[in-house]
């Protein structure tokens, strides 16, 4: 049985991720008396998804795309490589982009983490998601809610971003389908309108 | 066939169309069988082989049984039973977390006895290689010879000679294969990502050996097939009957390694090849000794040589079996490898008589080729490309960055057949168009409600269509790009006859016959006057409380069958770093009827990218000590991203005269051999094998250098 990065990094616990991902200051409380020790066994953890508190209670272990997908029915965005590389699982916390398959949930406490499912209003899609929609972004969909997410982000970053700010920022998302050529298309068309 | 015909003026059919499920799919609403969530369900593991090659000796499931949250264990192969490669299933495991059914397939206890295994096609043609294989490890097949072949090479002023190869890929699925599977008593409801329902649920109740009255599959969105996705398959099988184990409903999707490892893979291809030319640019013959590999047990055929008319030829086929996952239909099975091996060649050879690459396919086509496009797209593509720009073999530009142009050609089948369907045109007015297809994204829903809405007059909101279930009428699996062409004239056929009937209770209300009475508009009126007539509701309101209910199936006259197109690409090599990057591609093709112009051109645009991923990126890499893949995963199995991709145009040829064809396939054909005819225009030197990476573009600049790839 072959251990993968990101198992490893769970089984290590949150002892060698939780110093690189807290802020500065945390950072140095824990210099002076060491990490907390977490689980195992199920913890609660408390996100604020989409403007809304979800309870949950889990391993500590659990990642991001775990605890929404399968504790919350957040199924929007995707589990693909589960390695922090195609951008299936694209969501913003606090503003940037994070893949949500190689980012433990209980990380992201306190932050405000914005999926696929958050963006449109009721009926009303947000002006990316539409574009995606009148220009064929998109064919089997898989990739979709990522690129969206990714496409958001981007945008409300470079509100008139250039062809090559897009490209950039949507490098880190990958679709089999083969739907590049209308992602840009979509982002091109939705720039300007896209709002936060 | 006079009933039934495509509108001569159609108002949906042939423009560009929205999806239907496009608000779904971007707001993440849409359920995918990886977003099957039921209540209770819990989660199921496979433990496969880490060896490409061994026996099982035992299988101790205690261990998995006792641990925390478990549910179900399954042993799947019997101690005695070889595994033929990494990744073969062995055993599984369900429980109430992902997490935990991940930790307790850790700890089955399988003891293997490792036996010898080949990694490679030329470790399994090794003259000492171990017998591996039940039948040997290779099988050959039977000799296609037409005409004396040296009587054709003695007509030949030129021979090249040599040998062309192309890699074994990965259909990499965004969504990973697997299913949710839950029992009602002898009852078995699956949600499958599938390209066919109704054949999974033969697949189910085979391999379960239940009815298939017994099995209802369920695929209401699917995350990519590209002809990977047609059974169960073992992990389908296995999610069964741990669902059975346990009595709670089971998700079992595959993770990204076992996708890799287990799920198919486009099969490698590689000929020598002996061909021969006039001097004055005409084929003379064509000798080809091919072999390839579809890994443990599976066939690796293509065909060869590829559209161009050699007038004697003679071609044997080996398939040679390695240790490794086997191959799946992909995309055009067969079809790139065997463009690639005959496209660069014809480069080659057009070099030897001075002629252009154009003007030299031109002159070989085939006789006989119903339907072929070919010559007309050549003139059409070279004009639009600007192909009158393009030098001579080798850019003479200085500088480390060099530029050149490649051409390319291809053909597909795409004929439809049996699909059935059902429509309902109820008392309210409202339609229901039901038909058990699937959309593995090229736009099958959005195509059976616009075939409904043109024919009944109706604005596409008025339908409602209804697929991807076995409850539905039966249509196959989507595959070999036949679902349009299957789908669409059964649609049509089906409300055609809803309408009559339709029809025949408007006519006396208006004092017509019912032959002469057209819907148009969301109006039932007179052919030759539109002012006499009724709107759609207030027609429908003369059905009363038995809804208009009317099967039908596919016919003949609706679609047709054979496909071509030409695609030219411009590249650019850094000859320092063997770099290639595309910069532009032109990519003509017919498909009959075109029914949804944008999510046809859609499809055209992903065979144009899937094709760059073949020639510049993806290749699967087998160690060839160990026989592991060493790059089951995303970050090393290279695809395109956003970067990457070049500017596209389409050019969709429409022919409404020939019905619905099929266009999934045909484009993703020759787009990489395009880009290699490309590399070589660019650099002068010859990469005769696939994909062109840059340590293989810089070797072959070297040989270049060094006395001729030519």
């Amino acid at each position: 049985m072959t251990v993968s990065r990101r198992d490893f990094l769970k089984s290590a616990g949150v002892t060698s991720l939780a110093t690189a991902v807290t802020a500065a200051g945390a950072a140095e409380t824990e210099a002076q008396t060491g990490p907390r020790v977490v689980g195992p066994g199920d913890l609660p953890v408390t996100l604020m998804v989409n403007g809304k508190r979800v309870e949950l209670r889990i391993e500590p272990r659990v990642t991001l795309l775990d605890a929404i997908r399968n504790r919350a029915d957040l199924t929007g965005n995707k589990r693909v490589c589960d390695r922090g590389t195609c951008g299936a699982c694209t969501v913003i916390v606090d503003g940037r982009t994070v893949y949500a398959c190689s980012t433990l949930a209980i990380e992201v406490q306190g932050k405000q983490i914005r999926t696929v499912e958050g963006l449109s209003t009721g009926n009303a899609l947000h002006p990316v998601q539409q574009a995606f929609c009148d220009v064929d972004a998109l064919m089997c969909g898989f990739c979709t809610p990522g690129f969206v997410v990714a496409t958001v982000a981007v945008l409300e970053k470079h509100p008139n971003a250039t062809r090559e700010q897009i490209s950039r920022g949507l490098d880190g998302n990958v679709c089999r389908c083969g739907t590049f050529v209308r992602i840009m298309e979509a982002a091109m068309k939705a720039k300007g309108v896209a709002r936060g | 066939m006079a009933k039934y015909s495509w509108p001569e003026k159609p108002t949906l059919l042939g423009s560009a169309v929205t999806r239907l499920d496009g608000p779904d799919k971007v707001t993440g609403r849409a359920r995918y069988t990886y977003d099957i969530n039921r209540p209770g369900m819990i989660y199921g593991r496979m433990v496969r082989s880490p060896f490409a090659h061994a026996r099982v000796v035992s299988i101790d499931l205690s261990p998995a049984e006792k641990a925390p949250g478990v549910r179900a264990v399954i042993a799947w192969k019997e101690p005695g039973a070889q595994v033929m490669y990494q990744g073969d299933p062995v055993a599984a495991v369900a429980a109430d977390t992902e997490e935990r059914a991940r930790d307790a397939a850790r700890l089955i206890r399988v003891r293997y006895e490792p036996l010898p295994h080949l990694a490679s096609v030329e470790q399994a043609l090794a003259a000492d290689a171990p017998a591996v294989f039940p039948g040997g490890n290779t099988q050959t097949g039977a000799t296609d010879e037409t005409g004396d072949l040296e009587a054709g090479f003695a007509k030949a002023a030129h021979i090249v000679e040599a040998t062309y190869s192309t890699h074994v890929i990965t259909h990499v699925c965004l969504e990973t294969h697997g299913c949710v599977c839950e029992w009602d008593g002898d009852k078995l409801t699956a949600w499958v990502s599938t390209q066919g329902v109704y054949p999974c649920r033969i697949g189910f109740a085979d391999g379960l050996k239940i009815p298939q009255a017994n099995v209802r599959v369920i695929t209401q969105y699917m995350g990519g097939g590209f002809g990977s996705k047609f059974a169960p398959d073992v992990q389908g099988l296995i999610c069964a009957k741990l669902a059975q184990q346990a009595k709670a409903p089971v998700k079992l999707m595959l993770d990204r390694k076992e996708e890799h490892l287990d799920t198919g893979n486009r099969p490698s291809a590689a000929a020598h090849i002996r061909a021969g030319v006039t001097s004055d640019g005409m084929l003379t013959a064509f000798d080809g000794q091919s072999w390839g590999t579809g890994g443990a047990g599976a066939l690796s055929g293509f065909p060869l040589p590829y559209i161009y008319n050699f007038p004697i030829r003679k071609r044997t086929h080996k398939n040679v079996f390695i240790n490794a996952g086997p191959q799946r239909a992909m995309r055009a099975p067969g079809h790139p490898q065997g463009c690639f091996l005959t496209e660069i060649l014809m480069d080659e050879l057009a070099d030897r008589v001075k002629m252009d690459p154009v003007a030299f396919r031109m002159r070989n086509l085939p006789p006989a080729a119903p339907n072929a496009m070919w010559a007309e797209y050549f003139t059409r593509g070279a004009k639009a490309f600007g192909w009158d720009k393009r030098h001579a073999t080798g850019d003479p530009a200085p500088g480390p960055i060099k530029t050149g142009m490649g051409v390319s050609a291809h053909r597909w089948g795409g004929a439809g057949r049996g699909s059935q369907a059902h429509v309902d045109i109820m008392s309210d007015g409202s339609v229901v168009v039901k038909c058990g297809t699937q959309d593995i994204g090229t736009g099958t829903r959005t195509i059976v409600a616009m075939v409904a809405a043109e024919t009944l007059g109706l604005p596409m909101s008025a339908v409602k269509p209804e697929i991807g279930d076995t409850m539905y009428p039966f249509s196959g699996g989507s595959g070999g790009s036949t679902t349009a062409a299957s789908v669409t004239p059964a649609i049509r056929v089906t409300t055609v006859n809803a309408l009559d009937q339709l029809f025949a209770k408007v006519a006396p209300t208006l004092g017509a016959k019912p032959e002469d009475l057209v819907a148009q508009g969301g109006r039932i009126h007179l052919k030759d006057n539109a002012s006499k007539g009724v709107a759609w509701k207030d027609a429908c309101r003369l059905i009363g409380t038995e809804p208009i209910s009317v099967d039908g199936k596919w016919e003949d006259g609706l679609s047709g069958a054979g496909t071509s197109g030409v695609q030219f690409a411009e590249a650019s090599v850094d000859i320092e770093t063997g770099i290639v990057k595309v910069t532009r591609i032109l990519a003509i093709q017919d498909c009959g009827l075109i029914v949804d112009k944008l999510t046809a051109e859609s499809q055209a645009y992903g065979g144009v990218i899937a094709a760059i991923n073949f020639a510049l990126f993806e290749d699967r890499i087998i160690d060839r000590v160990t026989g592991q893949m060493v790059n089951p995963n995303m970050e090393w199995y290279l695809l395109a991203g956003m970067s990457d991709v070049p500017t596209i145009d389409i050019m969709l040829n429409n022919m409404p005269e020939r019905g619905v064809i099929g266009i999934g396939e045909p484009p993703t054909v020759s787009t990489a051999s395009a880009i290699a005819n490309a590399v070589r225009n660019a650099t002068g030197a010859t990469i005769r094998s696939l994909p062109l990476h840059p340590h293989k573009v810089l070797a072959a600049i070297e040989q270049q250098k060094a006395g001729g790839t030519n």
